[in-house]
């Protein structure tokens, strides 16, 4: 392997194994990887620190080596706020991912999870579930919320799709609308029909509440993240050929139809995975893949890797704000996200990224 | 003008005329069976006579007087306040989504009352209205010139999505106000929800006197209305003041709208629904569909909430919830059918 200067000065251009692999990297996204990566540690390392029971930095570092100091400052470490923490940053960056791969397929900049109806089809599979049949394992949940989560794609598409006009942008973000509304409302009917005790663990959840996190879910998180995080990785390659238009990616001989599915698959499931472990998280999807965008111009693999920083880094701070802010309240971290979302959303409607940003 | 050419115009005008009597039919007949039905159900002759031959002392009377019929009132009061604002929304802004709640209006208003309760704790009832009131016409306004700002300006879709986004916004923000003093948004959170259950027949002497006054004035702008709905330059050219009309309309859609809510919580979609319904029978003459929209707003919130009581008896559903579950799709329909 061997790694030269590129030609312009603002890349890093990687060869290895005879040419056959080469990368060219621009400098300053690399450069934003880097600070974006620390300041997620940062982040992390506050968040552990933070809280009803205040622990000083190096003792946490201490006790994350391994080292135990006390068995209360272990027990709030391991036993809370670690797993709390990851698995905001997990969820972060799966919304994120979500978010980045609906705008890729549907060409339209205000795609969001949580706007087009994605994560309320989890929220009610999962919401169904827990009414109906109580008794049924954890792990399934995902995978209830994935088929939720799925079927409402579908449909979504299904009917923003039209002959003569083809797929519209904002009908499609409309279509989204008035399906969540539609879906939020047979959620709360079924909360209203459900056993009162379990309608109450469910409404907490639905607010998008990192609160009770465990390593079981980090677990789940961090198992859905790896089976997917490569097929977007994958996928990169013929997004960026995407980007040009559909007539010249099917110009350029890349298989459209089945990178859609794809694509869509991957976005719903990264949605469905984070929201059936802390309920439907707002506006992360929309924030992430364009504060990404707006850090450094980078090629899809790249933008890719950001968007996932960027989301962790959103969701981790948002938790550690809505845990610190009005202590020992505890704001849910979707309402955080909504907070900060709603407005980059208006500016976003503003400069017409609607119409086609990507 | 030849006779010949008013033919079809005066055929249309007895069309309309003679829906009103079946219609206020239906009413006063869903109006009953919502006083009848319920935990105890009670026979339409005893409703009658409860209604009719008051005595203090029988037991149905007492349920009737003091639970069912202020019920079922303040749903006949937010039904037509709701469907009238929706009609005149959609007339002004030529916008076949425009509804008070997905413009964002009572998102607006709610928003004012949890602040209001969360920085004062509660106010008395009299002002509550005119809180709600302001929180509307702020949102109205905030959300209209987001869309107006927007590339290509306010069209239906901008509107749309800038209200979803308000929306979004402020009940984030309520939701945190909720979790910081859960105590006192005991009350609040059930309002919140857009329930006619247990509301308190005192906001409606509060109320009622200002959705008489927004439902005549709405009557007596109609005739603007349809002008209006052709278009800015064709309304002009008909000699109406654009600018104060649009003021006035704002005025009364915000009133009717904060009364809505003020009485009932945010009630999603009826401002939507009913005036697409109305226009179906009765064309594009808002001279006919505002008051068509009042009488089957009533109508259709008394029905809506009778299912509401009887569905999973002895448990109620939030009436919102069943009219969002019959309006989402109308949206649904609606943003495939006409929105570009």
């Amino acid at each position: 392997m061997s790694t030269s200067a590129g030609t312009a000065s603002d890349h890093v251009v990687i060869r290895s194994r005879g040419e056959r692999v080469a990368l060219r990297l621009p400098v300053r996204a690399l450069v934003a990887v880097g600070v974006l990566a620390v300041l997620l540690l940062a982040v992390i390392g506050v968040s552990l620190t933070v809280g009803s029971y205040g622990i000083e930095l190096e003792t946490v570092i201490t006790t994350l080596t391994g080292t135990t100091v006390s068995d209360a400052i272990d027990n709030v470490v391991w036993q809370f706020r670690f797993p709390r923490t990851l698995a905001a940053a997990l969820v972060g960056a799966m919304m994120a991912l979500s978010g980045g791969a609906l705008q890729n397929v549907t060409r339209n900049g205000l795609a969001d999870p949580s706007l087009v109806g994605i994560s309320q089809g989890a929220a009610l599979a999962v919401v169904f579930a827990i009414v109906a049949a109580p008794g049924l394992d954890y792990s399934w949940r995902p995978i209830i919320a994935f088929s939720g989560a799925l079927a409402v794609a579908t449909l979504v598409q299904a009917l923003s799709y039209q002959r003569r006009r083809g797929n519209n942008a904002i009908r499609f973000i409309l279509l989204g609308i008035g399906v969540s509304a539609f879906i939020s409302s047979i959620t709360s009917a079924l909360l209203t029909y459900g056993d009162i005790d379990r309608a109450i663990s469910a409404l907490s959840w639905l607010a998008g509440s990192i609160n009770a996190a465990s390593w079981t879910d980090v677990q789940i998180l961090f198992v859905w993240c790896v089976v997917l995080s490569p097929l977007v990785l994958g996928l990169t390659r013929i997004m960026s050929v995407l980007r040009m238009g559909e007539d010249t990616a099917v110009g350029l001989g890349a298989p459209v139809k089945w990178v859609r599915y794809a694509l869509i698959c991957v976005g719903v499931g990264f949605a469905a995975a984070a929201t059936a472990i802390v309920g439907p998280l707002g506006f992360v999807g929309l924030l992430a893949p364009h504060a990404a965008r707006r850090i450094a111009r980078s090629g899809v693999g790249l933008h890719t890797v950001l968007t996932a920083l960027c989301g962790a880094l959103l969701v981790a701070l948002a938790d550690l704000v809505g845990r610190a802010a009005f202590a020992p309240i505890q704001i849910p971290a979707g309402l955080i996200t909504a907070i900060i979302g709603v407005p980059v959303f208006v500016y976003l409607l503003q400069r017409a990224a609607a119409k086609s940003h990507l | 003008m030849s006779a010949a050419a008013h033919e079809p115009q005066a055929r249309m005008h007895f069309a309309a005329f003679s829906g009103v009597p079946v219609l206020l039919g239906i009413t006063v007949l869903l109006f009953a069976l919502h006083i009848a039905v319920g935990a105890k159900p009670l026979p339409l002759g005893t409703v009658l006579e409860a209604i009719f031959a008051r005595d203090a002392t029988v037991f149905d009377h007492m349920i009737i007087w003091d639970l069912r019929l202020p019920r079922a009132l303040i749903a006949l009061a937010v039904g037509a306040s709701l469907a009238v604002s929706g009609a005149l929304m959609q007339g002004v802004t030529r916008n076949p989504l425009a509804d008070p709640g997905i413009l964002g209006l009572m998102a607006g208003a709610s928003f004012a009352v949890v602040v209001t309760a969360f920085f004062f704790g509660t106010a008395p009832l009299v002002f509550l209205p005119w809180i709600a009131a302001a929180g509307a016409l702020v949102a109205a306004l905030v959300v209209y010139f987001i869309a107006l700002w927007a590339p290509g300006g306010a069209t239906p879709l901008t509107l749309t999505l800038s209200g979803a986004a308000i929306t979004a916004f402020l009940s984030a923000i309520i939701s945190i106000a909720h979790l910081l003093n859960e105590d006192s948004f005991e009350n609040l959170r059930v309002w919140l929800s857009g329930s006619l259950a247990g509301r308190d027949i005192e906001m409606l002497y509060i109320t009622g006197p200002w959705i008489a006054v927004g439902l005549l004035v709405a009557f007596s702008l109609a005739r603007q209305v349809t002008a209006l709905a052709m278009g800015d330059d064709v309304a002009k050219g008909l000699g109406v003041k654009t600018g104060w009309l649009k003021a006035q309309l704002l005025i009364t859609v915000v009133v009717l709208t904060a009364c809505a809510v003020a009485l009932a919580g945010p009630m999603g979609f009826v401002g939507l629904v009913i005036p697409h319904v109305v226009r179906l029978f009765v064309g594009s003459d808002y001279r006919w569909i505002v008051p068509y929209s009042a009488i089957l707003g009533a109508a259709y919130l008394l029905g809506v909430d009778i299912i509401a009581r009887i569905a999973i008896a002895p448990r109620e559903i939030s009436t919102g919830i069943i009219t969002a579950m019959v309006g989402a799709p109308v949206f649904i329909h609606l943003v495939r059918m006409r929105a570009r």
